[in-house]
């Protein structure tokens, strides 16, 4: 269902909308990107993984949010955050919440180094690379397998999803 | 579900001898019709059909190679086929390209060929160069088309070495002006299907022939001018058939019927070619008929004089349906092609149907996703509307004006809100003419003699239902055809008329849409279901079900299978999907049959998938939209009506019934709702032995609302239906009933397993 994206480092170079959270800032590629949306109140859905915080009312469509803190197993948020994050993967939208959105930055693909392994006991499959630019260091999603790799797969494996409204 | 054809040739052709040329010719017409006409098949399937009969027809052509070898190809082409019926019916039917160029690149197969030029192949492939395998095609196709006597075998495909595709769409075409063109011609061509049916009723039913005449025409003048030479030319053929039979030359025999609804169904193919190359600018793939189709109007007379002894050899076919012996004579089913010309003339009276209506309509075409937009954005108004009236600065004392004003604006909304609604309706006509095209295929195989009644086309109901419907009313049309009306024979012995009667009608009740579909047929034996229902483990002996019980078992998934297609009259085939898609659009679908006199399916539908009447409820904090429609009664339950059955039963005794209590709070996990149901709320929903009392903390007024998915990202929850967007622009859900309850009884209150967790 997902485009196969070329995942060699040389592909990676371009412009990443970068954002905090719990500390980190954190890269998804804007070209995912939809839109960015000031946090509003998210109606919890029963039944569903904890990560998957609850939907809202995007101008008349239904979207469902994501928890990354959860996904990530990280503990749950002191500060309240501010913004949501509208991606679009496979022609499925989603929101993901975040702290803070901080900047568009262009990244250079000699900038990126692949993750370093760290064995089994963190998750590094989420994370394209490390981007280094301005003296900072940002961690890549890859917003695809963010969303992928569980839910979204076994989601579009159902029979008789919903077909729009 | 495999089609009975294909099953039918499997057996038969393990059975054939290389030398039985009389019975290979007539499996041969026979896959080559299904390849072509069976527009229920995947295009694979058709493929691997056409390819069966091909291999047959070398044979018939004396090709060289073992005629034996070429046999077990055929038969291999058919499992194929079977195999390709199996994988389509566990996915969505979709067009598999690369099967098809396997398929055609097969050595030293003409036909094949030709099923190549019929099917777009993907662009690494095709390229853009119009000719691009001369030199493979033309040495074969050249020594089978010699072997073919132009006129003498009229059944016989002949290649033609050039006609690889249709060519390109002109250049200098105005490309607004073809989609035009198109659109229009499409028009022109259901209509002239409606016609060409009702001549069949009727064939002296002038107005109907000049009918498809002038829709024949018009796509052959303005294909001419578009610089479509292919498709003017072969409308010019079909036109001419046509104008010997005004003309009276020709009376509108069954043979003439069928070549006019073939060419009607190629030229529909071709515009959908046309389409399709200017879209992806490659060559026009030509219609995988056109060749054949076009050499049979080409040998209009030959054709129609050798038509008889094909359907004489269908008939002697080992295995194959069982038709009245052809003989020109005889008054065999009036539907057959071997009646005789001055029978033709008589007109049936019952069949006098009034004459097709020329819809003149003023409309302007929509695409319905920009429908769909604005219907979302209406909407989004109202409720941006809504959230203005309820704001404090508009409340506050004496704004009366203010008042006045916001109530006028919100009036407007909601009447812009039902007109967008309204947008969305279509009638069921469409939809109608189609079945009637199924209904005189399907009959026309199976050697049946069967009216078809409809009533209601008129009926509007939403776009999106109308298409969801669509397959699973052909579904059941063609088992009301194929197996609930018998031949007419056995209900001459039963003391029916010869001819069986199917009724679909479309008629609105209440809030909701019915659509009947009714056969006088053999009904449903009751006591085979069971039996079948027993053998396959899916219900106990000691169980004592009422007939409706017993009858909705055919929708049980696994009850239909192979075995059960003769045993019980094949009314299972497939039927739990049929059921899944209504229920998907919140139908219902019930049985009523009687032994020996019919089975009346009846499906009930709300007449817009996209406004629900909904209640209103607070749970602890949240907020859930039951559907008004399940909801019987709402009370606040007096302690000793409630009793608790050890360990967590609980119950409530209302009017000497006895209801289980599902508490949603604990159903969906919801934190500070009100446990004490006292102080609460038991709504009593769901129906027959599904009722069950919902306890909830608050009603909270009632509302019509918007279900929407909750989007692709969450996909299904047990017991929610979807979204609604609520008056503050939140989002409420919706819970599904049905599926509540049945998880409730199952007692499946945990929340849903995790299994996918990181």
């Amino acid at each position: 269902m997902t485009t196969t994206v070329d995942r060699s480092a040389s592909s990676l170079g371009g412009k990443y909308l970068t954002f905090y959270l719990a500390g980190e800032e954190y890269g998804v590629e804007i070209l995912r990107v939809q839109e960015i949306i000031s946090m509003m109140p998210i109606t919890r859905v029963p039944r569903t993984p904890k990560y998957i915080r609850g939907v809202i009312n995007l101008r008349g469509k239904v979207i469902p949010i994501m928890d990354l803190r959860e996904k990530f197993g990280m503990p749950p948020a002191t500060e309240p955050e501010q913004v949501m994050i509208v991606v679009q993967v496979g022609g499925v939208q989603i929101g993901v919440v975040a702290d803070k959105v901080s900047e568009v930055a262009s990244i250079a693909a000699a900038d990126i180094d692949p993750t370093p392994d760290f064995g089994a006991e963190i998750h590094t499959e989420f994370l394209l690379g490390l981007g280094k630019s301005n003296g900072r260091l940002r961690l890549l999603l890859d917003i695809e397998r963010v969303l992928s790799t569980d839910e979204v797969t076994a989601i579009a494996s159902l029979p008789g999803v919903a077909q729009g409204d | 579900m495999i089609p009975a054809e294909l099953n039918d040739a499997a057996f038969i052709v393990v059975q054939l001898e290389p030398a039985e040329h009389e019975d290979i010719k007539a499996l041969r017409d026979t896959l080559r019709q299904f390849a072509v006409f069976d527009a229920t098949a995947t295009t694979q399937v058709r493929a691997h059909a056409q390819q069966a009969a091909t291999f047959l027809n070398l044979i018939l052509l004396a090709a060289p190679g073992d005629p034996a070898v070429l046999l077990t190809q055929a038969s291999d082409a058919i499992d194929s086929a079977i195999k390709a019926c199996e994988a389509a019916s566990m996915h969505e039917p979709r067009i598999t390209q690369t099967g098809l160029i396997a398929i055609a690149h097969d050595p030293g197969d003409a036909d094949a060929l030709s099923a190549d030029m019929a099917t777009p192949v993907p662009a690494e492939t095709a390229g853009t160069t119009p000719k691009r395998t001369p030199t493979i095609t033309a040495p074969t196709a050249a020594q089978f088309a010699e072997a073919v006597p132009a006129a003498a075998a009229p059944a016989a495909v002949v290649v033609h070495p050039t006609a690889i595709d249709g060519g390109m769409v002109p250049d200098d075409a105005d490309l607004s002006l073809l989609g035009d063109f198109i659109a229009e011609s499409r028009d022109s061509m259901a209509g002239a299907e409606a016609a060409l049916l009702q001549l069949e009723a009727n064939p002296e039913d002038i107005e109907a022939i000049n009918t498809v005449f002038r829709a024949f025409h018009t796509v052959k003048g303005t294909a001419a001018f578009m610089g479509l030479d292919k498709l003017a030319e072969f409308a010019h053929h079909a036109e001419s058939l046509l104008s010997r039979v005004r003309d009276r030359e020709l009376p509108y025999t069954q043979a003439v019927a069928n070549l006019s609804l073939r060419s009607n169904d190629v030229l529909g193919e071709f515009l959908e070619a046309v389409e399709k190359s200017v879209q992806m600018s490659e060559p026009i793939a030509l219609p995988s008929d056109y060749a054949h189709l076009m050499h049979d109007l080409l040998n209009v007379d030959a054709v129609l004089a050798g038509i008889e002894t094909r359907v004489a050899a269908v008939v002697a076919a080992p295995g194959a349906a069982p038709i009245a012996v052809a003989s020109p004579a005889a008054d065999a089913a009036p539907v057959m092609s071997s009646r005789a010309p001055d029978d033709v003339a008589a007109p049936r009276a019952q069949a006098a149907r009034a004459v097709v209506k020329n819809e003149s309509d003023l409309s302007v075409r929509v695409r319905t996703d920009r429908l769909d937009r604005l219907i979302d954005m209406v909407g989004e108004l109202v409720i941006a509307q809504s959230m203005i009236a309820a704001d404090p600065a508009v409340t506050a004392v004496g704004q009366h004006d203010l008042v006045k004003k916001v109530s006028q604006a919100g009036k407007i909304m909601r009447e812009l809100q039902d007109l967008s609604m309204s947008m969305r309706m279509v009638p069921m006509k469409s939809t109608f003419q189609k079945l009637t095209r199924l209904v005189r295929d399907v009959a026309l195989k199976a050697g049946k003699i069967v009216e078809l009644v409809t009533d209601g086309e008129d009926t509007e109901l939403d776009r999106n239902m109308v298409d969801a419907i669509a397959d699973p009313l052909v579904h059941m049309v063609r088992n009301a055809v194929d197996h609930g009306v018998e031949g007419p024979e056995d209900r001459e012995r039963a003391g029916k008329p010869r001819a069986g009667r199917v009724k679909l009608a479309a008629f609105q009740q209440g809030g909701s849409v019915i659509v009947e579909l009714r056969d006088d047929g053999r009904g449903l034996n009751r006591d085979r279901i069971l039996a079948k229902a027993l053998e396959k483990g899916l219900v106990s002996a000691n169980h004592s079900l009422t007939e409706s019980e017993i009858n909705a078992l055919i929708f049980a998934p696994g009850f239909s299978t192979a075995e059960t297609i003769t045993d019980i009259s094949g009314r299972g085939v497939g039927m739990d999907v049929v059921r899944r898609n209504i229920e998907s659009i919140r139908g219902r679908i019930d049985i009523q049959s009687v032994l020996g006199q019919g089975t009346v399916f009846q499906i009930r539908l709300p007449l817009t998938l996209a406004v629900t009447d909904g209640m209103l409820v607070r749970v602890g904090d949240e907020r859930y939209v039951v559907p008004l429609t399940s909801i019987s009664l709402s009370f606040r339950p007096e302690p000793d009506m409630l009793t608790t059955i050890p360990p967590n039963g609980e119950v409530v005794m209302l009017r000497g019934e006895v209801l289980p209590v599902v508490r949603l709070h604990q159903m969906f996990n919801i934190p500070n709702a009100v446990t004490n149901p006292s102080d609460a709320i038991l709504m009593i929903v769901g129906d027959g032995e599904q009722r069950v009392a919902l306890l909830v903390d608050k009603l909270l007024g009632q509302q019509q609302v918007v279900a929407k998915a909750l989007g692709d990202g969450v996909g299904e929850i047990p017991g929610i239906s979807g979204g609604a967007i609520l008056s503050d622009g939140r989002v409420g859900l919706i819970i599904d009933i049905s599926r509540m309850t049945s998880l409730a009884r199952i007692g499946d209150v945990r929340p849903r397993a995790l299994s996918f967790a990181a």
